[in-house]
C-alpha cells in the first residue's frame, strides 16, 4: 500500500486531475442525492399519510381536502358507511396569504384544524419536542420549521395569519399562545400550525368574501373530512362506497394520490441517476486514462516484479488496488465537499423553507461505495494489460 | 543444480528464422560461479532468459534442483522464480518509490513461503556495505550502490541461483571490481550459484568457469577466460 500511495504522490498533478474528475462526479451525486433524499422523505411521509385515510371533500372540489365547503352534518352520513371507523372534519388555511411560491420543494406554511385523536388513526405519527396538545381555543401547536421560522417557543404568542403588505383594512389576525412544538417529520407537519376546529372555522370564515361572512355560520362547516377505515378495510373500496352512498361529496381513492406522489419522486430518482452517470463517465474515463499511462510508464517495474516472483494475479491486484484507492480518495473528498456544500446551502435557506438537502449515512455509503466501484472497475482493463505483459520485453523496454 | 538439455529457441524475424539457441546442453553444479560470454547475438541473453524461466524455449528443457520447468504454467514459473532464482540486471531495475531496504524486500512480497524476512534483508544490506543507506531512495544513491541493492535483492529469498545480465555493464571499472568482489563473496558465503552473462572479460576472469556461446551454440566451456576465448 505504501508503494501505491507513493506512486500517486510521485505524479502529483496527474493524480490531482484524476481524483478531481471523480470528485466532480461525486459532488454532483451527493448534492443531487441529498436533494432527492429530502424530496423523497417529504413524498414518503406524504405517501404514508395519504395511504392511511380517505380524503373527502365537497363534490365540486378539485383538490384533496380543500377547495370546497362541506356541511359538518355530512360527517354522520359518512360515518354510517360500512367500514368507516372515524371521521375528522378538517380545515386548512394559508398562514401567509398572498405569498407567491414560484419554486418550492415543500408545502407552504398553513394553519390546520387539529384533533389529537386523529394521531391514533393516522399512519404519520407526530410527537412533541416541547409542550403538548391544544386543549382550548386560542392555543396553537407549531411544526418544527414553522416554529423556527417565527422563532417561537412554548409560552410565546404568535399572531396569524401573517398580514400581507397589500392587505385590506378588514384583514383579521388572531393572537394564539404556543402550547406545543412538534419534532421534525421531514414532511407536511413541519410547515404547519395546528389550532382547534373552532379557531380553524373562524379563520376559514374570515377568508371568505366579506359579503358572505355575515350570513355564514362557520361552526356548521368544514373544508373536508379525513375518513379512517376499520382495521382490514380496503380504503379504495371505502372511497367508492362513500361516493356511492353519500351525495354531494367526493372521496378520493388513497392509491391514486399515492401514485401521483410516487411519480413525482421518480423524477428526482432520474436526476440522481443522471448525476451518477455523469460521475461514471467523467471519473471512469479519467481513471482509465491515468492507469493506462501508469502501466505504460511502469513497464520495467512490471517486468521486474514478474521476474522476482509476482504472478499474473499479483500484478493485476496491485494495479486494481491503486485505481480503487484513486476512486476511494475521490469519493471521500467528493462526498466531503458535497456534504459541506449542502450543509451551507441548508443553513442559507429561509427557515420557512427548512432544509432542502438531506444527507444520510446511506447516501454517504452510496457515494463513497460508488466511487470505489468506479475506481476498481476502471482499473480492470489497465491492470489486465499489465498482468499479461511479457516479462522479457517488459524488462528491456526503454 | 541446473541441467540444460538440448535447449533451442527459434523465432521469426521477417521471413528468416533466427536460431538464438541451437541445442545447448549444460550442467551447472550448486555453488558454481559461472560467466557466459560471447558477442552480441550469440544467444547469451536468450539463454539467461530461458534459465530464468522468463521465456519459453522452442524445445529442450531446464531442470532446476531436480524440477523440470518445461511443463510449468506461467504462474508456477513465477513462483519458482521467486523461490529459486534471483536476478541482477544491468540497469539495476529498482523501484523508484521504494527505499533501498524495501527494494531488497520486494521478492518477499510475492513469495508464498518467504525464505527470508526483514532481518535477513537488513543483514544482506550490511553484507553489501549499505547498512547506512537502507532508507535511501534509489535516486539518492550512486549506480554502484544501486547495483549492490540489486545484489542484496537477488539473495533475499535464499535462491539456488542468481542470474546476472551484464551486472557491471553500467558502472565504471573500479565499481565493477567492487561488485564482482561482492558477488564472489555472496557466492562463497551463501553457496549460491551465480551465472553471469557479460561482455566484460575482466569480470569473466574472476569466475570459476567461462562458457562461450556463438550462434546459439556452446563453443567453449573452460575454467579460465583465456582458454574460453582461445577457442
Amino acid at each position: 500500500m505504501k508503494e501505491i500511495v507513493r506512486n500517486l504522490i510521485r505524479r502529483k498533478l496527474r493524480s490531482f486531475l484524476t481524483i478531481s474528475g471523480i470528485v466532480i462526479g461525486i459532488v454532483a451525486l451527493t448534492t443531487m442525492g441529498a436533494l432527492a433524499n429530502n424530496f423523497n422523505a417529504l413524498l414518503d411521509g406524504g405517501a404514508k399519510y395519504y395511504a392511511s385515510y380517505v380524503p373527502v371533500s365537497d363534490a365540486s372540489a378539485n383538490g384533496v381536502t380543500s377547495g370546497g365547503i362541506i356541511p359538518l352534518s355530512k360527517a354522520d352520513e359518512i360515518a354510517a358507511v360500512p367500514g368507516v371507523a372515524r371521521v375528522f372534519p378538517t380545515i386548512t388555511v394559508e398562514a401567509k396569504p398572498g405569498t407567491l411560491q414560484v419554486v418550492s420543494l415543500g408545502l407552504p406554511d398553513r394553519i390546520v384544524s387539529y384533533d389529537r385523536a386523529e394521531d391514533a388513526y393516522s399512519a404519520l405519527k407526530t410527537s412533541f419536542a416541547a409542550g403538548g396538545d391544544v386543549t382550548q381555543s386560542g392555543q396553537i401547536v407549531l411544526g418544527s420549521n414553522f416554529a423556527a421560522e417565527f422563532s417561537k417557543k412554548v409560552g410565546d404568542s404568535i399572531t396569524l395569519p401573517v398580514k400581507p403588505s397589500d392587505a385590506t383594512t378588514d384583514f383579521v389576525q388572531h393572537t394564539y399562545t404556543v402550547v406545543g412544538i412538534l419534532n421534525p417529520t421531514l414532511t407536511a407537519p413541519d410547515t404547519a400550525a395546528y389550532v382547534d376546529l373552532a379557531d380553524a372555522q373562524q379563520l376559514f370564515k374570515e377568508q371568505l368574501p366579506v359579503a358572505l361572512q355575515a350570513t355564514f355560520d362557520a361552526s356548521q362547516y368544514a373544508a373536508g373530512f379525513d375518513v379512517y377505515g376499520t382495521p382490514g378495510t380496503n380504503l379504495d373500496q371505502l372511497a367508492d362506497r362513500i361516493n356511492a352512498d353519500v351525495s354531494g361529496v367526493k372521496a378520493q381513492r388513497p392509491t391514486k394520490i399515492v401514485k401521483a406522489l410516487v411519480a413525482g419522486g421518480a423524477l428526482f430518482t432520474e436526476i440522481t441517476t443522471a448525476a451518477a452517470l455523469l460521475a461514471l463517465i467523467i471519473g471512469g474515463l479519467a481513471v482509465i486514462n491515468t492507469m493506462l499511462m501508469a502501466v505504460s510508464e511502469r513497464v520495467r517495474e512490471i517486468g521486474l516484479k514478474k521476474a522476482v516472483g509476482a504472478t499474473t494475479r499479483a500484478v493485476m491486484r496491485e494495479f486494481i488496488v491503486e485505481s480503487s484507492l484513486i476512486g476511494l480518495i475521490g469519493g471521500l473528498i467528493g462526498f466531503g465537499i458535497g456534504f459541506a456544500v449542502t450543509s451551507l446551502l441548508n443553513a442559507s435557506m429561509p427557515a420557512s423553507q427548512g432544509a432542502i438537502f438531506l444527507v444520510t449515512p446511506g447516501l454517504g455509503a452510496l457515494c463513497i461505495g460508488f466511487a470505489l466501484f468506479l475506481g476498481t472497475a476502471a482499473g480492470i482493463v489497465p491492470a489486465y494489460r499489465a498482468s499479461r505483459m511479457d516479462p522479457v520485453a517488459a524488462l528491456r523496454a526503454n | 543444480m541446473i541441467e540444460i538439455n538440448q535447449l533451442t529457441k527459434h523465432y521469426k524475424q521477417g521471413k528468416n528464422v533466427v536460431r538464438a539457441l541451437d541445442g545447448v546442453s549444460l550442467t551447472i553444479e550448486q555453488g558454481e560461479f559461472v560467466a557466459v560470454v560471447g558477442r552480441s547475438g550469440s544467444g547469451k541473453t536468450t539463454m539467461l532468459d530461458s534459465l530464468g524461466l522468463l521465456s519459453k524455449p522452442t524445445s529442450g528443457s531446464v531442470v532446476i534442483d531436480g524440477a523440470d520447468t518445461s511443463r510449468l504454467k506461467d504462474n508456477q514459473k513465477a513462483r519458482m522464480r521467486g523461490e529459486k532464482i534471483g536476478f541482477i540486471f544491468q540497469e539495476y531495475n529498482l523501484l523508484p518509490t521504494l527505499s533501498a531496504l524495501e527494494n531488497v524486500m520486494l521478492p518477499l512480497r510475492y513469495a508464498s513461503k518467504p525464505a527470508g524476512d526483514r532481518a535477513w534483508a537488513e543483514k544482506l544490506m550490511s553484507e553489501v556495505g549499505l547498512e547506512d543507506r537502507m532508507h535511501h531512495l534509489p535516486d539518492q544513491m550512486s549506480g554502484g550502490q544501486q547495483q549492490r541493492v540489486a545484489i542484496a535483492r537477488s539473495l533475499v529469498n535464499k535462491p539456488s541461483v542468481v542470474l546476472g545480465d551484464e551486472p557491471t555493464g553500467a558502472v565504471d571499472s573500479e565499481t565493477s571490481d567492487q561488485l564482482a568482489a561482492i558477488m564472489r563473496r555472496m557466492n562463497e558465503e551463501h553457496n549460491v550459484t551465480f551465472v553471469i552473462v557479460t561482455h566484460d572479460l575482466e569480470l569473466a576472469a574472476k569466475t570459476d568457469r567461462v562458457i562461450r556461446l556463438k550462434d546459439g551454440r556452446v563453443i567453449a566451456d573452460e575454467t579460465t577466460v583465456q582458454e574460453a576465448v582461445a577457442v
